[in-house]
């Protein structure tokens, strides 16, 4: 069991073209969904995915932190919950960018706080009660 | 994604560090009588109960009275939400990133 969801890709592109993509409404759309996503502080916005039965498709969200080119976080609401995604932006020594997505299910980022007082631990011990 | 039919998201039960604590102390036995329970905290019965209350509420401890007692054991189910929205934004992102690598790549972006 994990509370948080890391992931990382490079591109090989400038950080400023990652940054770009990860903000502007019509190239999220490219990659992600359809949107009104405006990287501004208390902006709220939505990502509208394909409904279907089990999903009504909409994603709503508010910009939290906005550091050109380095850091991005907004909440990201659906189903009932509600999410933290950050992105977080790094040139690596070979030119490429590091983009790298961290999604935790707490709706702060002060959610997993608690990680240095045993959170991994709590939920390996957690993992034996599901099996 | 699954259905949330609990009153409280088991995210807000499992934030605060008490609740965590009882949610571990009820995976390691069957079933445990209040009384129990509230001996391995510093805080008092009631204090207790009402963290109970919010793990019950979130789906997560189930309760019955046996004569003057109430005992309580662990349902573990709701947490399974917590493993499905990992492995159901593992691949969201894994494809849309992949797609954004492609678009960069072939200057489409």
């Amino acid at each position: 069991m994990s509370l948080k969801l890391e992931l990382d890709f490079q591109y090989t592109a400038s950080i400023e073209k990652v940054w770009s993509a990860l903000t502007d409404p019509f190239k999220l759309a490219k990659w992600i969904l359809a949107n009104d996503f405006k990287a501004v502080v208390g902006h709220r916005f939505h990502f509208q995915a394909e409904p279907n039965e089990w999903w009504d498709g909409l994603i709503e969200g508010e910009v939290l932190i906005v550091d050109e080119p380095n850091l991005l976080s907004y909440t990201w609401a659906s189903a009932g919950e509600q999410h933290t995604v950050t992105w977080t932006l790094q040139v690596l020594a070979d030119g490429k960018v590091n983009l790298h997505l961290d999604q935790t299910g707490f709706s702060n980022p002060q959610g997993l706080e608690g990680a240095k007082y045993g959170w991994s631990a709590w939920c390996g011990q957690l993992d034996k009660a599901l099996d | 994604m699954s259905e949330n039919n609990q009153l409280r998201d088991v995210f807000d039960a499992i934030a605060d560090p008490t609740r965590r604590r009882l949610i571990q102390l009820l995976a390691e036995s069957d079933e445990i009588p209040l009384h129990e329970l509230t001996v391995q905290f510093q805080m008092g019965r009631t204090a207790v109960s009402k963290h109970l209350t919010i793990l019950k509420e979130a789906g997560l401890v189930i309760d019955r009275k046996v004569g003057r007692e109430t005992r309580f054991r662990l349902n573990a189910a709701p947490l399974k939400e917590i493993q499905d929205w990992v492995a159901f934004y593992s691949k969201f992102w894994n494809t849309n990133m992949m797609r954004l690598k492609q678009l960069l790549e072939e200057e489409e972006i």
